[in-house]
């Protein structure tokens, strides 16, 4: 027979699996939801295992010799349990919901824009000082959503007109707006972290204790760029006209602005920390805190609540998708032997164990182009997992932290994905910020701005890279006592 | 103060990032089965702020000694049922994620081709499999009368696992409504059209009902026990009855819809 020359490199099976994501790809860019595409392509799967390659069709096994395909309808009567067990009997995700409904609240709750108010005349004399405080709201404030179009959205309508009126450059005021929008998918209480620890198998709060210090660390970077930058070219960032003086009035007006906050910030994360909660009874305090913060500032009233609410209910909907037809399309995968057979070809692909790492990373980094953090880390992760532990990396864990070099994994990921979303030309942090720029604002301005940011980043991912003490120590000290 | 802070200041209290109800969204083109979801979702949205203040409730019980685990289990209870119905929601509102680099550009009528072929090939097949499932697995559930893992939980699981199946139902009443709205933009909604649009998960559904209808015809009639009647020879033929009695349906509905146009 002709056709199984073509079997001679490449199994049954792996032709199935890249066939598999052959077909997955062709939908995605004709823009089929990507839960529907991905349900879709296991569905023809099968329909393929079930009347094509079922071991027992005697006709077909004359021709074909395949490996341990076997999808027939009666044993996808497991998937029953696994959906179950995986996505409705999850504790640790109930965290979903709440921390966004803790961003969503937040966001509503005008805290953003009284900081931004007091702010910006704290920093009136400084050059760059209007940067300053985009940047530092960011940074507070990245606790808002995990959801980056939401951050960079709020910050770009906030910051952009008072920028443009105080003539800042406009690359350098869209560069810091797209940055400081992405540093929430980071910083902790993120939700990209959540879904990371359910799909890798690590504690929630190891991985929220770890991603701190890396994003803190960015945070810092980006503020010495900004300062750095007010200094040499100072026309880029010039410092308004008639500004007020900045008296005691301004200081403590800044310190009530910022306290409300923080002070949740440090009720989720310190509840955490101290053991007081476990990091979903912490999304639960953030979620109440937050209402009672727009209560106080009189922005809460029945609409904006049940607006809130239902919106949650939606994004929730759209993240839950992923995870159902992820859920799904891995059962079916792992019936074709689709795991292994990618593991092998990543594994295989690198002598070294660092340089594996790395490769996955560009793969991780590439994808960030097309998708966002949703289905990379529910499509890929899953997949990299067995990966990462079978290269056995040393991290040290201080003792106190399980699976060291998995939390190390995944907080580069998750700034490796972050960098992505900035990267011209196609990250999805900038679009969602031209959707709120004027029209005078090109792409260009913004591709020129947040190339900076993009090396800042990319020196981050390399600290955290060759230091994983910086993700390792703060969960191993606090889990140690 | 000086005009010029006036003009940095102000203004800022009216920027908030605008919120809408996602339900209310496009809402002259929606149906019966999208009104519907909404009206269940609106429902279900209470769920996240019962959720909070049960949870905050839990940490203050806990600090001063009073655990209730019961607690602990309606907490992932609300977030399940919740999540399953943000699900079907989010059909309604058409708003799962995509890659939109190259679907922006496309017309209306080419997105509507997409959306429809994405639902009717891809996700509805899909709900129905995970229906069928799903109402298997509930049925156990029920027959077992099964509890919570805990002695103090909440018991009746039972409960929320028959809920799944009926969620799933709800989520293809939903894409239906989507199915029919985009339908209408290029294609008259017609038996046949609406058969072929959604032909795989047509013929799935009419396996499975000739499979359930021979099987209670066997029990019924016969006094086999259940595990012997799907053994039946009749039971391998029933994906070919299903295959001719769409294909008959296809047929009737053309035929229907030319008498019709000739009338008129």
């Amino acid at each position: 027979m002709q056709i199984l020359s073509l079997f001679d490199f490449l199994t049954l099976n792996q032709w199935s699996v890249l066939a598999m994501f052959g077909i997955f790809l062709v939908m995605l860019f004709r823009g089929v939801p990507v839960a529907y595409a991905l349900v879709g392509v296991s569905l023809v799967f099968i329909v393929l295992g079930e009347f094509v390659l079922d071991p027992n069709r005697k006709l077909i096994n004359e021709f074909i010799e395949f490996d341990r395909t076997g999808i027939t309808y009666t044993k996808l009567f497991a998937n029953g349990g696994r959906f179950f067990g995986g996505i409705i009997k999850n504790p640790v995700l109930v965290a979903l919901p709440m921390f966004i409904f803790m961003g969503l609240m937040l966001d509503q709750s005008g805290v953003a824009q009284r900081m931004m108010k007091a702010m910006q005349v704290l920093f009136g004399a400084l050059k760059g000082g209007l940067a300053l405080s985009v940047m530092l709201i960011g940074i507070i404030l990245a606790a808002s959503t995990g959801v980056i179009g939401a951050s960079v959205v709020l910050l770009g309508v906030m910051g952009i007109p008072t920028m443009m009126a105080q003539n800042y450059s406009k690359p350098i005021a869209t560069g810091t707006i797209a940055a400081s929008g992405t540093l929430g998918i980071l910083i902790p209480p993120s939700i990209m972290l959540v879904i990371m620890s359910d799909q890798l198998a690590i504690s929630l709060g190891d991985l929220f204790m770890g991603a701190l210090f890396p994003g803190l660390l960015l945070g810092v970077l980006y503020i010495i760029f900004l300062i750095v930058y007010g200094l040499v070219n100072p026309k880029a960032m010039p410092v308004p006209e008639n500004r007020p003086p900045v008296d005691m009035t301004v200081i403590k007006e800044t310190a009530l602005s910022v306290m409300p906050p923080m002070a949740l910030i440090l009720l989720v994360l310190g509840s955490i920390f101290f053991g007081f909660a476990t990091p979903t009874e912490a999304s639960g305090l953030g979620a109440m805190g937050a209402t009672i913060l727009a209560l106080l500032n009189r922005k809460l009233n029945m609409t904006v609540f049940k607006d809130v609410m239902r919106q949650t209910l939606n994004t929730s909907g759209y993240i839950v998708g992923i995870f159902i037809a992820a859920n799904f399309f891995a059962f079916i995968l792992r019936r074709f032997g689709g795991d292994e057979i990618i593991e092998n070809m990543v594994l295989s692909s690198f002598d070294d164990k660092y340089l594996v790492v790395l490769f996955i990373l560009f793969i991780i980094f590439l994808l960030g182009f097309l998708l966002d953090w949703i289905e990379i880390t529910l499509i890929i992760m899953p997949l990299m997992l067995p990966v990462v532990l079978a290269l056995d990396i040393p991290v040290d864990g201080f003792g106190v932290v399980d699976n060291p070099s998995i939390v190390w994994f995944a907080i580069l990921v998750a700034v490796t994905l972050q960098t992505s979303f900035l990267t011209p030309p196609v990250g999805f942090a900038l679009f969602y910020l031209k959707g709120v720029c004027p029209p005078e604002i090109t792409l260009g301005h913004i591709y020129k701005g947040v190339i900076p940011f993009v090396l800042l980043q990319l020196t981050g991912l390399g600290i955290v890279f060759a230091f994983p003490s910086i993700v390792t120590w703060l969960p191993a000290v606090a889990y140690a006592n | 103060m000086s005009g010029d802070t006036v003009e940095l200041g102000g203004g800022l209290d009216d920027v908030s990032i605008a919120i809408n109800d996602p339900g209310e969204m496009d809402r002259e083109h929606h149906g019966w089965a999208d009104r519907m979801m909404i009206n269940v979702a609106n429902v279900v949205a209470w769920l996240f702020p019962l959720l909070m203040v049960g949870i905050v409730a839990q940490v203050i019980m806990r600090q001063n000694g009073f655990n209730q685990a019961w607690l602990d289990d309606a907490q992932w209870w609300m977030y399940g049922f919740a999540m399953l119905t943000g699900f079907a929601y989010a059909i309604t509102t058409q708003s799962h994620v995509r890659v939109d680099i190259l679907h922006q550009n496309y017309s209306p009528e080419k997105r509507a081709r997409i959306e429809v072929f994405a639902i009717g090939w891809l996700l509805v097949p899909f709900l129905l499999i995970m229906t069928d499932i799903l109402t298997h697995y509930a049925w156990s559930s029920i027959l077992a009368l099964e509890g919570s893992d805990s002695p103090n939980g909440l018991h009746r699981l039972y409960l929320l696992k028959t809920s799944l199946p009926i969620m799933f139902v709800i989520a293809v009443t939903a894409a239906w409504g989507v199915f029919k709205r985009n339908l209408q933009v290029f294609s008259e909604v017609k038996l046949h059209t609406v058969l072929l649009w959604m032909l795989p998960a047509a013929l799935f559904l009419m396996t499975r009902l000739f499979h359930y209808g021979l099987f209670w015809f066997y029990a019924l009639t016969t006094d086999m026990t259940w595990r012997k009647i799907t053994k039946e020879p009749a039971f391998s033929q029933v994906g070919l009855y299903a295959i001719a009695f769409v294909a008959l349906l296809i047929v009737i509905g053309f035929v229907l819809s030319r008498n019709k146009s000739k009338e008129a």
